[in-house]
């Protein structure tokens, strides 16, 4: 369980005014849980995706996973971001294998492991690639297998397929949710793609224009495992995406930030 | 196709070479340059070759190439190692940036008759201006290269579970990689002048030393022996660190 209690953040800004990126964010996400956070660009999810990451401590209020005050970054939770982050200098393999590594398990160990993920990310054959190498939604899957490589029990996901054409999100999108139906991890998962958030979630919050306040927290009962062709046909996948693009219409600053 | 790009670069980087060759041949052909004094380049390649072969003169290279790498190698531990510093510790910053601003511009040739007089005429006196003037392009690139690494790395790897100390060398050193070579590279030039310089200034051998006693002696052919000698030494070593950052740097997209 991740329980996040009265989370502010403020930032210095360099003409020595303070800025209120999120203002008392309470949330708890319970195990195993796919949550989205949806929201206007500013309005501070990535931010709060990094004080749960531990790489950003908050100005106030507290973070918890599993019962335990974050400190610090963790293996418990491996984030993958929008851009990737791959290291340049490491192979496909090199970057899966990495984690394990760190992680005190033997060269021959992690080498199988990341075999294993990398071919369950749909790379195989692709190992001794380098990331400048791949596309862009080669690499997301590098990355993704990347931090599945140390067993995460939870996924901090920013935006990651927000770099991707279309029809490469989608693909992406379904390859996730058939690895999440696999071992349920608990997925905190930043967009603002109201589909795509609907979509793979059992949670959705939505988040208001800077600061960052949670606005509304819509629960999405559909049917699981979930196939996007029948999906997109469902009413009542219909309805959620059309109530809250409605909810975040009167907050949007999308079309100043596309 | 590779191989074909990689002989056209070759072709188009002799091509000035051969002509500034024509261009020496042509200016004693035609009688601008008297021989005494600006020997054909024919006779200073036939002499090139048989001092190559000759003891003494192998000798005077050796001596050349050890004070060349040895400073050089030091420049670089000595430069990669306080930029890293620098770079991770806001404390460490805020010494060196002065002794830097103040020292890097200085002209460092200008310490030599002071390290004569500390460390002698031998080796360590050169080797040591090698590293005063080689240290600061390595240190700077260095500095630069590590402050601008993406957090997201530096992040990436903190998550799979790489304590804190250990990320300036498994993430910091490898993503400044292709700063710091080029660093090095510029630090290697410098080397290559500054070894010959400080020879030529005051030494008992090496290349530098003995383009001085040629001169002294108007022997024109051997004034230039030494010379070609230390820019075929800079070439080779160019392309062994050439060859060297295309290997470290293969992950990364061309800079
Ligand atoms: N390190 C920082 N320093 C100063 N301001 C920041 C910093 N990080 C984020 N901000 C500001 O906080 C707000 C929220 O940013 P962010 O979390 O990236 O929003 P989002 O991911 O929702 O687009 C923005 O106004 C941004 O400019
Ligand atoms: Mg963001």
């Amino acid at each position: 369980m991740i329980e996040i209690s009265g989370v502010s953040q403020v930032f210095q800004t360099s003409g020595r005014q303070s800025h209120l990126a999120l203002s008392n964010i309470s949330l708890t996400i319970q195990d195993g849980a796919f949550v989205s956070i949806l929201g206007p660009s500013g309005c501070g999810k990535s931010t709060l995706l990094y004080i749960v990451g531990g790489f950003v401590a908050p100005s106030q209020g507290t973070t918890r996973v599993k019962g335990k005050a974050i400190t610090g970054p963790g293996p418990d939770r491996g984030p993958v971001f929008q851009e990737f982050a791959l290291f340049p200098w490491k192979s496909v393999l090199g970057n899966v294998m990495y984690g394990p590594r760190q992680q005190g398990v033997s060269s021959a160990e992690a080498e199988a492991q990341s075999r294993q993920l990398i071919e369950m990310v749909g790379l195989k054959g692709f190992e001794h690639f380098y990331p400048k190498e791949l596309s862009g939604g080669m690499k997301q899957r590098v990355a993704l297998a990347r931090t599945l490589a140390y067993h995460p029990a939870v996924l901090l996901m920013d935006e990651p397929f927000g770099a991707l054409d279309a029809h490469t999100r989608t693909r992406l999108q379904n390859d996730l949710l058939n690895i999440w139906e696999r071992d349920r991890k608990t997925v905190l998962f930043v967009t603002h793609s109201v589909e795509e958030a609907v979509f793979l979630s059992d949670k959705v919050v939505v988040m208001t224009r800077s600061p960052g306040r949670i606005k509304r927290i819509i629960d999405i009962d559909l049917p699981r495992p979930r196939r996007r062709a029948e999906l997109l046909l469902d009413p009542h996948y219909q309805k959620y995406v059309v109530d809250i693009e409605g909810m975040i219409d009167d907050t949007s600053e999308d079309e100043l930030h596309p | 196709m590779k191989g074909r790009v990689l002989t056209s670069d070759v072709l188009l980087g002799i091509a000035p070479i051969a002509l500034m060759i024509a261009v020496w041949q042509a200016l004693i052909s035609f009688g601008y340059a008297p021989a005494t004094l600006l020997p054909p380049p024919g006779q200073v390649f036939m002499r090139l070759v048989r001092q190559l072969g000759n003891n003494e003169y192998q000798q005077d290279i050796a001596a050349t190439l050890f004070r060349l790498f040895a400073g050089f190698a030091i420049a670089v531990v000595l430069g990669v190692g306080i930029g890293l510093a620098a770079a991770a510790s806001p404390a460490v910053n805020a010494v060196v940036r002065p002794i830097v601003r103040v020292l890097a511009p200085l002209p460092k040739v200008a310490l030599y008759p002071a390290l004569l007089l500390l460390l002698g005429f031998g080796h360590e006196s050169k080797i040591t201006l090698v590293v005063a003037d080689a240290l600061f392009p390595i240190l700077l690139s260095t500095y630069y290269g590590a402050s601008m690494v993406e957090q997201k790395l530096i992040w990436s790897a903190m998550a799979a579970g790489t304590p804190p100390r250990q990320i300036l060398f498994k993430v910091v050193l490898p993503a400044a990689m292709p700063s710091v070579l080029t660093g090095c590279r510029i630090g290697l030039v410098i080397s290559c002048i500054v070894v010959f310089l400080a020879e030529m200034i005051t030494s008992t051998d090496g290349l530098g030393h003995v383009l001085v006693t040629a001169a002294r002696t108007f022997r024109a052919v051997d004034m230039f022996v030494p010379l070609i000698t230390i820019s075929l030494l800079g070439l080779i070593l160019n392309g062994l660190l050439q060859w060297l950052r295309s290997y470290l740097l293969r992950g990364f997209p061309e800079v």
